[in-house]
């Protein structure tokens, strides 16, 4: 009761707060006026009992203040207070409002941005139910040496059925299909899963079903499931479609259930998901994905002892196919985004770097405006006002700039995010869940907040604080509170200077790294613009589809798409591959030399390209040693092999390779031995960051892989022949698709996406973290310059040259620069070693860029100092001796 | 602004606040006045802490107040106690007394008692 009543009162109170003033006003002016009767009463003056009632009841503004504090509206009347007087204050001083309000906006800005990003691909819930449960496991095993290796469907049958730790398990292998009958043809992205893929993932339809027990066997139906967005494209979301026959691959398929738009599985981009049937045959191809969906209570742990035990029984049963054979288990998160966590994390730790120079910058403006308010504070504080109540209204006024540059910050942070999603520059996976949604705001909510508390505490706690006496006298000096100002700006510098610094070596490391890796050579001397590839796959192949058996229209199909496009103006070399360098290794497996034991150790596991003859030429590979292969080696002729400058060195370090003969695979293979013809250059196949390993090239006419690449060479930029060659490969097959035509050059940008991404992010962070450092240094050494005005000129009237006074203000911004400095390479060897797995040939303590980043930052500090260092040198002693 | 009498025991202003008002409404000068004169002039009450007591005590419920003309035909602000006030008044006297009685019995202890 007394507390709703008490609530009401509060209420009257904000809201009809001047008629509860009038009330207090005119209840203390009447108390005062009985107290003067009563003094006048026993013989005072009107005068003197005024001046005796006053010294008794003390201000009556303190004693209004007192009766208000009891009311808890006051918390909030006092708050609104604040803000209008910080709203005053604000519009009162705009260019340091302009100055605080950017550079918070861009601190800010900077981390909400960077914040969604590493939210929304590292923690943000994935749209399956229960996302913790699901699980991934993969196959590890000799000779192949892939951690996140597939699984056969033999081995995936043995696994599904020694499995007791997964609720539900299944198989996938991504692909892509062509949708043909019905309307025009058309590729989408899809996936061939087993029967309980969905319910795994807890995908429901939208309409009709998904795959059912059986659907995955060998006699089972051929059925799809296919994306709400397909559903619409190509049916017009009609309810019909269900039941619907439709040509997939070429074969006919019935569409058995729609999922909803959202997020597809394995790809967001996935728009049909095929049933795969499990045939088993021998342990091979490799191409199963298993996934998994853990009973409830159970752990990653348990699931991965039981999986180590099923590969242990896989080994033993087919010793000739494995060895160190283990099935490793990750969870979905990690498994989509375990990889990318410590470069997110980095980048996040360098962003929040940047808002603490901010907010450390802007606690050095507040600093010195504080000595600009020394006098408003003392009167103040003279009239009776709190202390703390003094503090609270500077902290309101801090958290307001805060919230105001946070505002701009999140503008900033919207058009981020948006060109983030739209170009995704990092091929970032699970891109489309950055959002800057409630979270985001939440966060930068905080950081706001807690920035404006930071920068405001040091300065609203040095104001009220403040000395009573001095500021008060007339034109008494304002230096005296002046020089504790002082000292805490010089801190707030040499923070700044160290924080910085730790950032732009950083970035230099970073930046060093990248530069050095876009200098890798991967092998090739065709200048990279002049290379075009592009995917090409025929019809017959895709029908063929995953369990691709040899075939000889195949290979017809490619010889015939290479010799119509040689004869197109302006190219040179044409040729195909299964692999590309920088990246694109085909298959790995391991190999066997005549006359020599083999083991795991000795003989690891490396790729064997499958190339046509004038693959090297395209390319621009040299050829150290014999021949390349020819129009000669067919299937029938004697199998050869070309191997790599790094596999001849290693194994053959004494003898001549040409001549010697290789055994692909394990030595159980039972084909005929290779003779090996050629030794070309090394390539990269395993992104721009790896050693070069060995490896060996097979004619694609002896051994094959579904996965085709058509390069060519043109002696000028080649991305305009695109169009002519693809309409010579529509000539050979009009339903063969195309894609992913790139030049060599886009290849070897998309291999460095990623570094590119985090250095470029880290460095403009470095970039951003000098600017604000200059303006610091600059503030604290400007300030103290026309604080010393008089003294300078006292100096100059005594004697003192220009440049003893250029010497002894450059001489205190270089000390803060130091002593800055110093801390800073403290910090910066810390943080080379956190981010030392992101560097490239450089090495964390790289005495180069240490000594740029210090250089640098020195400099720049130095010219902030000189501008004022000048400036003083103008001062005329006349005009400084007067000088208030 | 130190009070040249006995300052008031901590907590007891807001009880005789609501003593004095229970023989008759009084604006917040006449409060003042009323205890200084029961108690002989050994307590004074200064205005900084009875207006903030005289608010405290109203938002509790515990007073009532309204405007009415003085003798001297000036408005105030006449404070009442309300039944409330009265029931939280006889608690407070109950528990003084055993509490002064008990402080007594304390302080006249000769060692004997022990």
């Amino acid at each position: 009761m007394s507390i709703f009543r008490n609530f009401i009162a509060g209420l009257r109170t904000l809201f009809r707060k001047e008629q509860v003033d009038q009330e207090l006003d005119e209840e203390v002016r009447g108390y005062i006026e009985a107290l003067v009767e009563e003094k006048i009463r026993t013989g005072m003056s009107r005068e003197q009992a005024m001046r005796a009632a006053r010294l008794e009841t003390g201000s009556v503004d303190a004693l209004k203040e007192n009766v208000r504090d009891v009311w808890w509206e006051q918390v909030v009347g006092s708050f609104w207070q604040d803000v209008r007087y910080g709203l005053r204050m604000i519009r009162k001083s705009p260019g340091f409002v302009a100055v605080a309000i950017l550079t918070l906006a861009l601190g800010i800005g900077a981390n909400s941005a960077i914040f969604s990003i590493v939210y929304g691909v590292l923690y943000r819930p994935l749209p399956f139910p229960d996302e913790g449960r699901i699980a991934m496991v993969h196959m590890h095993f000799s000779p192949q040496n892939n951690p996140r290796g597939n699984l056969s469907v033999a081995d995936f049958v043995d696994w599904k059925n020694g499995n007791t730790v997964f609720e539900q398990v299944a198989a996938y292998s991504r692909s892509r299909f062509t949708l043909t009958g019905e309307s025009v043809a058309e590729e989408v992205a899809g996936a061939a899963v087993t029967a309980d893929f969905f319910s795994i993932l807890g995908m429901k339809p939208i309409l009709g079903r998904t795959f059912q027990p059986g659907d995955d066997s060998v006699t089972g139906p051929n059925v799809v499931v296919i994306s709400a967005s397909l559903w619409q494209r190509r049916f017009g979301g009609s309810r019909d479609a269900i039941g619907r026959v439709i040509e997939v691959d070429s074969n006919p398929a019935t569409i058995i259930g729609v999922v909803s738009e959202g997020f597809g599985f394995p790809r967001a981009q996935i728009e049909l998901w095929q049933n795969l049937r499990l045939k088993v045959t021998r342990r091979g191809p490799f191409f199963c994905q298993g996934i998994g969906r853990l009973r409830r209570g159970t752990t990653l742990e348990r699931a991965q002892a039981e999986t180590n035990l099923i590969g242990r029984n896989i080994e033993r049963a087919n010793s000739g196919v494995y060895s160190n054979l283990t099935m490793p288990v990750e969870s979905l998160r990690n498994y989509l985004v375990g990889d990318l966590r410590p470069a997110l994390l980095m980048m996040f730790a360098a962003v929040l770097a940047v808002l603490l120079i901010a907010t450390v910058n802007i606690a050095n403006l507040l600093l010195a405006r504080a000595t600009t308010r020394e006098r408003e504070m003392a009167v103040r504080l003279s009239l009776g006002a709190a202390r703390r109540r003094l503090v609270q209204q500077l902290l309101t006024e801090s958290v307001l700039l805060s919230l105001t540059g946070a505002a701009a910050g999140l503008l900033l942070a919207f058009v981020g995010v948006r060109m983030f999603r739209a170009f995704n520059p990092a091929n970032l996976p699970l891109a489309f869940q950055v959002q800057l949604d409630w979270s985001v705001l939440l966060f930068t909510l905080v950081i706001s907040v807690a920035a404006g508390v930071l920068f405001g505490v040091v300065p609203a706690i040095e104001s009220a604080r403040g000395d009573l006496q001095a500021p008060l006298k007339e034109g008494g000096r304002s230096g005296t509170a002046g020089t504790g100002h002082h000292r805490t700006r010089a801190v707030l510098v040499v923070a700044e200077i160290a924080l910085s610094l730790v950032l732009l070596v950083a970035a230099g490391l970073l930046l060093r790294s990248f530069m050095l890796l876009q200098k890798v050579d991967v092998g090739t001397s065709a200048p990279p613009t002049n290379v075009l590839t592009m995917m090409v796959t025929p019809k017959t192949l895709r029908r063929a589809g995953i369990q691709f058996a040899y075939d000889n229209g195949i290979i017809s199909f490619y010889q015939r798409v290479m010799e119509n496009v040689s004869r197109l103006p302006g190219v040179r070399y044409v040729a195909i591959s299964d692999s590309l360098p920088p990246d694109q290794g085909g298959e790995d497996d391991t190999f066997s030399i005549a006359g020599r034991p083999w083991s795991d150790q000795a003989f690891p596991s490396t790729t064997l390209p499958k190339i046509s003859p004038d693959y090297f030429r395209a390319l621009g590979v040299p050829l150290l040693r014999g021949r390349f292969f020819t129009q000669d080696d067919t299937a029938k002729s004697t199998p050869v092999t070309i191997i790599g400058e790094s596999l001849a060195r290693r194994y053959f370090p004494d003898t001549d390779p040409i001549g010697q003969k290789i055994g692909a695979s394990l030595p159980s293979n039972t084909d005929p031995y290779m003779d090996v013809v050629g030794v070309v250059g090394d390539l990269k196949y395993w992104g721009l960051e790896s050693e070069s390993k060995p490896a060996y090239y097979r004619p694609y006419t002896q051994n094959f892989n579904t996965t085709i690449f058509l390069l060519v060479q043109s002696p000028k930029p080649a991305a305009g022949l695109a169009p002519s060659i693809q309409r010579e490969i529509r000539a050979v097959d009009k339903d063969a698709v195309v894609r992913r035509v790139l030049t060599l050059e886009d290849l070897l940008g998309e291999s460095v996406a990623q570094p590119r991404f985090r250095t470029l992010l880290v460095t403009s962070f470095g970039v951003l973290a000098l600017m604000l450092a200059a303006v610091g240094i600059y503030g604290v050494i400007a300030y103290s310059v026309t604080q010393r005005t008089q003294e300078i000129g006292i100096r100059m009237a005594l004697g003192a040259q220009r440049s003893d006074v250029i010497k002894m203000v450059v001489g205190n911004g270089a000390l803060l620069a130091a002593m800055g400095l110093g801390i800073g390479l403290i910090g910066s060897f810390a943080a080379a070693r956190a981010i030392s797995r992101f560097l490239f040939a450089t090495s964390p303590n790289d005495p180069l860029t240490l000594t740029a980043g210090c250089a640098l930052l020195s400099a720049v500090a130095l010219a902030a100092t000189l501008i004022p260092a000048v400036r003083a040198t103008r001062i005329d002693p006349q005009v400084a001796l007067r000088h208030e | 602004m130190p009070d040249k009498s006995s300052a008031i025991v901590q907590g007891t202003l807001d009880m005789l606040i609501l003593k004095t008002l229970a023989l008759e409404p009084l604006h917040g000068y006449g409060i003042g006045i009323r205890i200084e004169q029961i108690s002989k002039g050994v307590f004074q009450v200064n205005a900084g802490s009875l207006f903030p007591a005289l608010r405290r005590l109203e938002r509790a419920g515990l007073l009532n107040s309204e405007w009415r003309e003085t003798e001297n035909s000036r408005r105030a602000k006449y404070y009442i106690l309300p039944a409330e006030g009265r029931r939280r008044l006889k608690a407070e006297t109950r528990e003084w007394e055993t509490q002064s009685a008990a402080i007594a019995r304390i302080l006249n202890a000769t060692p004997k008692e022990i």
